[in-house]
């Protein structure tokens, strides 16, 4: 039970807020808002996945916004050229993950502070991405609309493939040798070190999966409108930090898991349609979302101390 | 007329603040000196050119927005016989916009057109140019008023708030609720919108309510969020309006996802090719902005009707070749009401 604290208190939370709303605004739970509302998040849940992985390893990537910007608007002109679909896929997923081996050789490598590294690669790309774009958007050709489905049926694919793929990368980090290898290095880097781990092997491929992840995530936004903005994925940075340590990684490492940012994700993704639905002020919206992630962190906080005694 | 007499080297070194040293001051003197040379040559070898030249600075050269712009510009440039100059930076860059003005002086053009990416940032070169008898307009993003004659003002934000509203009105006969979606809550120019259109609201339409304002932050993708949850929150809503220009494709993209094409409307403020598609899919009804291409026109009229002393402060308005007589209010030339892009016009504008 303890051990699950902040994964079931986060669950709780938005179970609260779930049902406030089923009393409140009953329109919320609409199907075509809330699976637009699901297939809207699904990239951001990837890319969290990948967040996960980095933080749980005690590092962080706030260029993940800039590398998805970059990866779409790259992975959209492939695409607006006559590209087939799964070139662009394999192209946008590559381009994501070449930026992920950049921030992991500049962190890992030259053992470079990865807040600023990332800071660094985080204005260099959005910069410029916006001068070689000047902020116009690329046409996306027809064909590669909801992967060519119908729009319910790609909505649905894309929801359920996001959900499979958490949950198979989530039992992964837990079941398999290589996830093992990440909460080591997070938990005690020279104590993984003495066992045999390469911690900064592990921390590269890290960053390199979180790259990779990013560049899906992408393609999963490109596929869902007929044009793509450069300025896509500015800010998705805190809203997937938030989701990840809201959901109980800590960003001091070697802890958390998947499902709770699932959970984070979920909690964070619904305040601002749930203020919409209660006609509440938009005011309030970025103001709660901090309001929770500082709740969570000083959960950490107490947890720590708790534990320290 | 095209030429103006010579900047006298010598009154310019009183100029110079008198705690200078000696050597600065020679060396200030020597540079006076070199580019007074550079300026008379460039003056004495276009003294056999009558044509007046007009210099057109955009923000940045590459936008589709600047380049419809210089169409205009070019239009009229080719009515008035005058050589018009066309450079900018290949991104909006502050800096990069001075040094293209300070190269624009040396040359000795004869009025300078200027859309400022930072209103302080360029005027001093732009008095810079005026000292020396170069006639200086603004467009689009005015400088610091003292360092230019004439702001040609594409749309004064009584105007922008009182067309969105009119067209909303019109589109539901006067009655129902439409929501609105801005870049940010504090965003000054979204504000004053906002606040017109609430006026216009209140003083026309008592049928209609605005039931919600919500942020997209500038992001198209955050304002199709927004746009399915303001309607499946409420039900009753018959329009929404978008005044950032990522908001009205986010918006209608949602529309179309919600299967509410037409039922639900959009509109906004917004560049034609973003909403091109839409538009034509019948999601969004009009989308509206400045008439750019017009906007390029009367600039260069102004710019050359200073230059040859046909416009003078204090006038009151100003006709400019085929599209007639335009008002000025103070020492701001308007271009008037805004310009409504529809299924019926769209495609005669790229940008």
């Amino acid at each position: 039970m303890n051990r699950y604290f902040r994964e079931l208190s986060v669950t709780g939370a938005l179970a609260i807020i779930l049902l406030g709303l089923a009393a409140f605004a009953p329109a919320f739970f609409q199907p075509q808002p809330l699976l637009s509302l699901a297939t809207r998040e699904a990239p951001t849940l990837i890319v969290a996945g990948g967040m996960a992985l980095v933080i749980i390893t005690r590092q962080i990537d706030i260029s993940v916004g800039s590398q998805f910007s970059v990866s779409g608007i790259c992975a959209g002109l492939l695409a607006a050229r006559g590209w087939p679909l799964p070139l662009v896929l394999i192209a946008a997923i590559s381009i994501g993950a070449l930026l992920g081996a950049l921030n992991g050789l500049l962190v890992a490598g030259l053992r470079l502070p990865s807040i600023v590294v990332t800071l660094a690669t985080m204005v260099t790309l959005r910069q410029g991405l916006n001068l070689v774009r000047q902020g116009e958007f690329v046409n996306l050709p027809d064909s590669i609309q909801w992967f060519g489905l119908s729009q319910a049926a790609g909505q649905w694919a894309l929801v359920i493939f996001t959900l499979l793929f958490t949950v198979g990368l989530g039992v992964a980090l837990r079941h398999i040798a290589a996830g093992r290898l990440v909460y080591a290095v997070g938990t005690d880097a020279e104590a993984a070190r003495l066992a045999g781990i390469s911690p900064q092997r592990v921390t590269f491929c890290a960053f390199v999966c979180l790259g990779g992840l990013t560049g899906l995530a992408a393609m999963m936004n490109l596929v869902q409108s007929p044009q793509i903005q450069p300025l896509s994925g500015q800010g998705m940075e805190l809203k997937v930090i938030a989701a990840v340590v809201v959901g109980g990684v800590a960003i001091s490492g070697g802890r958390g898991n998947l499902w709770g940012a699932l959970a984070g994700l979920m909690l964070l993704a619904c305040i601002a349609p749930a203020l919409t639905h209660l006609h509440v002020e938009a005011y309030w919206e970025k103001a709660i979302q901090g309001g929770i992630i500082l709740l969570a962190v000083m959960a950490d906080g107490w947890r720590a101390r708790k534990g320290g005694r | 007329m095209g030429r103006r007499p010579l900047p006298p080297v010598p009154a310019i070194i009183p100029l110079s603040p008198p705690h200078l040293s000696f050597a600065m001051k020679s060396r200030i003197l020597r540079l006076t000196v070199a580019v007074g040379l550079i300026l008379g040559s460039a003056l004495s070898t276009r003294a056999a050119a009558t044509k007046l030249v007009v210099a057109f600075l955009p923000k940045s050269k590459g936008n589709a927005y600047f380049i419809s712009c210089k169409g205009g510009a070019e239009k009229a440039a080719k009515e008035l016989g005058v050589e018009l100059l066309f450079d900018g930076p290949t991104d909006s860059n502050a800096a990069k916009q001075n040094e293209i003005v300070e190269n624009w002086i040396t040359l000795g053009v004869d009025v300078i057109a200027v859309a400022a990416e930072n209103k302080e940032g360029i005027s001093t070169a732009l008095r810079k140019a005026q000292k020396q008898g170069v006639k200086v307009v603004t467009y689009d993003a005015d400088a610091m008023p003292d360092a230019r004659s004439f702001f040609v003002n594409q749309a004064t934000p009584e105007g922008i708030g009182h067309a969105l509203m009119d067209d909303a009105a019109r589109l539901l006969n006067q009655e129902g609720e439409f929501a609105m979606i801005t870049a940010t809550l504090t965003a000054a120019n979204q504000r004053e919108w906002q606040k017109y259109i609430e006026a216009r609201l209140k003083e026309k339409y008592p049928k209609m309510k605005l039931v919600a304002v919500r942020p997209c932050d500038d992001l198209k993708d955050k304002a199709q969020s927004e746009a399915t949850a303001l309607m499946s929150a409420h039900p009753n809503l018959k329009l929404i309006m978008a005044i950032c220009s990522p908001g009205v494709p986010g918006a209608a993209e949602a529309v179309k996802q919600a299967g509410k094409t037409g039922k639900v409307k959009v509109i906004g403020l917004g560049l034609p090719n973003e909403n091109r598609r839409y538009v034509h899919e019948g999601v969004t009804d009009s989308v509206i902005l400045w008439n750019t291409s017009d906007l390029g026109y009367l600039t260069i009229h102004a710019g050359v009707a200073l230059a040859k002393d046909q416009l003078k402060k204090g006038a009151k308005e100003f006709t400019a070749g085929a599209l007639g007589t335009f008002q000025i209010q103070g020492d701001n030339i308007l271009l008037g009401k805004p310009f409504v892009f529809n299924k019926a016009n769209i495609d005669q504008f790229n940008f």
